[in-house]
């Protein structure tokens, strides 16, 4: 995005005359490549190119807001005059649109095709029946804020997400697959792994049992969880909370940390700075047990500042508190040792989505299969089921042995919050849950 | 570069066999919440692009015309496994004149006495956002069509939470009026959504009849739209007898859209008709598999995506409907669906639904009791068969695509 930054500090100045006054613009420049798969053809290719710009000027209480299509100097200049007239201020004056030169703003994946031959033929060893849908995105935003200095970040993700025919022991069954990850040399690599992971053979699943069990939550799901129990409730714009009541409160063991992290690019959710221009920081959302700090934006920072967090789908949409990455801190059981300690119960070690309900605390989490644990012992293979709680009994419930080793959650990408959906991930080692509900899905 | 510049780029690139579509809107925007008032205004525009080269499809988007020929591009140098191309319809419509767009109404403030009068004043109106707006789109094609059209909307999201000693309950109920916005009724729909989950009183009967509230019924309805749609029909269908004789089915969405995203006129599909499924939806490439015509519901939700077959305004009807209270006291021991506590779960392959909710216990066709929540589950097949009456109070909501539903009461339903 070529902007003149002088002339945008320029026309936002008047806007933030008071303290407490925000004034910024906001561009994003976005290329996509989506491909779809199915049984090993490449049955779509689509590309999408976006630019656009909004303006905010916020004042007390009051929010104007305007975005308009493009991200050149014209339409900053549109996205500008709408905001300065809604303000009541002297309008820009009108210039003809300084069109942005060809190519200097082109960001794009030219690596599309070659990564589309790379994933179809580890397609072709792992999964060769299935349905995919492959999104290579990459984002950059540049924000323009008055008293503050321009910033732009740049970010580039892998996501895939469908379903493929896997063997198991009682023939074929359907499996849903998801795999988020900042785009790296090595992101097809991890991609390969787990995909042949998740097509190993298994046994015949059995239904949930309905009722409470003991849980374990591995292979860092227990992300989603703490994402959907901690960060959600510590939004800073989030609603009355049983957490909101309690602050610095101990509300589980000691051992436990968790924090939410948006510096950790090599997570699906990280970011060098948000979509205000801000540097984030670690907000420690449980520390030691006890609750700990909010997640916050400009407009509801204190004194401190924000952390970081203010985020938003794209230029359409004015920026609120949200989560990024929600990292677990290691224990030092080793997963022989937590499957002996839990004894009976179930292991869990992927979710397909959760939700919360932030007013009342309680949440819903959908997993796509299960171990059943006996006598410290993987026992029976689960099938699809809904674990359930409330916000403050399920963390009192987790259990001071946790896992030593931390992983990536690759499974969890992305979050929908107020119609904007944002990417997010997680990382956490092996934890334990006494008394959770659980019951099968459809 | 202009859309002839476009369409130009395309016909050299794919000779008769490309789609050219533009959209443009403007929308104006109040979210309200004791906190903050937020006003938004927003222009957009989108240009999307689907062509057959080396006899395969590809799709680019973008949100102006050269950075769309540059997606064009990019989307051609992948290699996309061969398909037919759809049989293009042509025709050519112009747009009439277009008019400015007003700011939403400021109904804050009413809808917060409106929702604490409804609840007693157990529930508050936590946020409200009402967008009022205007799109116009513009469809081309390789076989001469040239059509434009003008779609206005005012939608939105509610907010309400509603507090007891120990208990809370949060809902966010979608809106869309294509009248007058009407404050009352959505008032009881937030709070009987927001309180009634609080009474922690479960279902009382394990097996009963079932009255579902419109909107709970448009929620199933939406739910078990894929029936309709191109594909293997599930095993379990039996044609002839899909549902209750009462019940119809229908798609309309004429008096949303002269035509659907693919440019094809907008038409009335009746889907079943007492109770016998009759039809099937259609857009451009289902129509060409099954040897069909499309039945105008090629459907763009957005200009980033390509037209995917989709239900428009799709809604339950009957040729004997019954007022709400007639089917409220034919209930001698059931459950009055109010509000969803989830959103519906359905298994069309399996047979198979579950719908969470919350709402009132009936008995001798007289309120009981709120009902905190139950779980109806059981077969879809057998859902459909015993629907047994449908009422006058037809409601349409977003779903994402509209779906409209009146009173729907079932004779029989299972319940946990």
């Amino acid at each position: 995005m070529n902007w003149d930054d002088d002339s945008i500090h320029r026309w936002l100045e008047p806007l933030a005359g008071r303290e407490g006054d925000l004034a910024e613009v906001f561009g994003e420049a976005l290329t996509e490549t989506c491909l779809e798969w199915r049984d090993g053809e490449l049955r779509e290719a689509r590309v999408r190119r976006e630019h656009g710009t909004s303006a905010r000027w916020r004042r007390g209480q009051t929010e104007q807001f305007a975005s308009v299509a493009g991200s050149d100097d014209a339409a900053v200049r549109e996205a500008v005059r709408a905001l300065r007239a809604s303000a009541k201020r002297e309008p820009l004056p009108i210039r003809s649109a300084r069109g942005t030169p060809a190519g200097e703003t082109e960001i794009g994946f030219p690596a599309a095709d070659r990564a589309a031959k790379r994933l179809s033929a580890i397609f072709a060893r792992h999964a060769p029946r299935h349905a995919f849908t492959l999104r290579l995105r990459e984002c950059e935003r540049r924000v323009v804020s008055a008293g503050r200095p321009p910033s732009t970040s740049t970010r580039r993700l892998l996501s895939l997400e469908g379903r493929f025919t896997a063997a198991s022991r009682a023939g074929d069954e359907q499996r849903l697959f998801a795999f988020h990850a900042p785009m790296s040399d090595g992101a097809l690599d991890e991609l390969k792994t787990a995909l042949a992971a998740a097509s190993a053979p298994r046994d015949r699943a059995v239904p949930v049992p309905a009722g409470e069990a003991d849980a374990i939550l591995a292979g860092g799901c227990a992300a989603v969880l703490f994402h959907e129990v901690l960060a959600h409730p510590l939004e800073a714009d989030a609603g009355v909370s049983p957490l909101r009541a309690l602050p610095e409160a101990r509300v589980a063991v000691s051992d436990l940390e968790v924090v939410d992290d948006a510096r950790r690019l090599d997570l699906f959710g990280g970011y060098e700075r948000d979509d205000e221009g801000t540097a984030p920081r670690l907000v420690k959302l449980v520390a030691s047990g006890l609750v700990g700090s909010r997640l916050t934006d400009r407009t509801h920072a204190p004194a401190s500042g924000s952390t970081g967090h203010g985020r938003r789908s794209g230029p359409a949409e004015p920026p609120l508190p949200r989560s990024s990455n929600v990292v677990v801190s290691a224990g030092a059981t080793d997963p022989e040792e937590m499957l002996r300690r839990l004894g009976n119960g179930i292991w869990i070690d992927e979710f397909l989505g959760g939700s919360v309900e932030i007013a009342s605390g309680s949440f819903r989490l959908r997993f796509p299969r299960a171990r059943r644990v006996r006598r410290g012992r993987f026992a029976d293979e689960l099938g699809p089921g809904v674990l359930a709680g409330e916000l403050l009994p399920t963390l009192e419930a987790i259990e001071p042995a946790l896992g030593r080793e931390v992983h990536a959650c690759r499974s969890f990408g992305w979050c929908a919050r107020a119609g904007q959906v944002v990417p997010v991930g997680g990382a956490a080692p092996d934890i334990m849950i006494r008394r959770l509900a659980i019951r099968p899905e459809l | 570069m202009t859309g002839d510049d476009l369409k130009a780029l395309l016909a050299r690139r794919s000779p008769g066999q490309w789609e050219l579509y533009r959209k443009s809107a403007e929308t104006r925007e109040i979210d309200a919440s004791p906190a903050l008032e937020r006003t938004s205004w927003r222009r957009e525009e989108g240009w999307a692009a689907r062509w057959w080269e080396a006899d395969a499809p590809r799709f680019a988007a973008a949100s102006d015309p050269e950075s769309l020929a540059l997606a064009l591009a990019e989307a051609a140098r992948i290699a996309v496994a061969a398909e037919e191309p759809p049989a293009w319809p042509s025709k050519t419509v112009a747009l009439g004149q277009a008019s400015a767009v007003d700011a939403p109404p400021h109904l804050f403030e009413d809808l917060s006495r409106a929702v604490a009068a409804a609840s007693r004043g157990e529930a508050v109106l936590a946020g409200l956002s009402l967008r009022r707006g205007r799109a116009e789109e513009w469809i081309v094609n390789a076989a001469g069509l040239d059509v434009a059209q003008e779609q206005r909307l005012l939608d939105g999201v509610a907010l309400c939470v509603a507090r007891r000693p120990g208990r809370a309950r949060e809902v966010r109920v979608p809106l869309r009026w294509e009248t007058e916005p009407e404050v009352e009724t959505l008032a009881r729909r937030l709070s009987d959504a927001a309180t009634l989950p609080l009474s922690d009183r479960p279902a009382p009967f394990s097996s009963g009849q079932w009255l579902l509230d419109p909107a709970v019924g448009a929620a199933l309805l939406g739910a078990l739209a894929p029936l309709f749609l191109d594909g293997k029909p599930p095993r379990w269908i039996v044609r002839e007898k899909l549902a209750g004789p009462l019940v119809a089915v229908a798609d309309d969405a004429s008096r949303d859209a002269a035509f659907d995203g693919e440019g094809v006129a907008t038409r009335r599909m009746l889907l079943v008709e007492d109770g016998v499924l009759v039809g099937r939806l259609h857009d451009l490439s289902s129509a060409r598999r099954a040897g069909a015509s499309s039945t105008g519901h090629g459907v763009r939700p957005s200009f980033r995506v390509p037209p995917r077959l989709g239900p428009r305004r799709l809604f339950f009807e009957t040729k004997s409907p019954s007022p709400p209270a007639a089917l409220l006291s034919a209930i001698t021991k059931g459950l009055f669906a109010s509000a969803l506590t989830a959103p519906p779960r359905v298994d069309l392959a399996a047979d198979r639904y579950e719908i969470e909710f919350t709402g009132v216990s009936i008995v001798g066709g007289r309120a009981q009791g709120p009902v905190a929540g139950a779980r109806a589950r059981g077969r879809v097949s057998e859902l459909l068969r015993r629907i047994a009456g449908l009422s006058t109070d037809l409601q349409f909501f977003p779903a994402p695509f509209l779906v409209g539903s009146p009173t729907v009461y079932v004779e029989r339903a299972s319940f946990e």
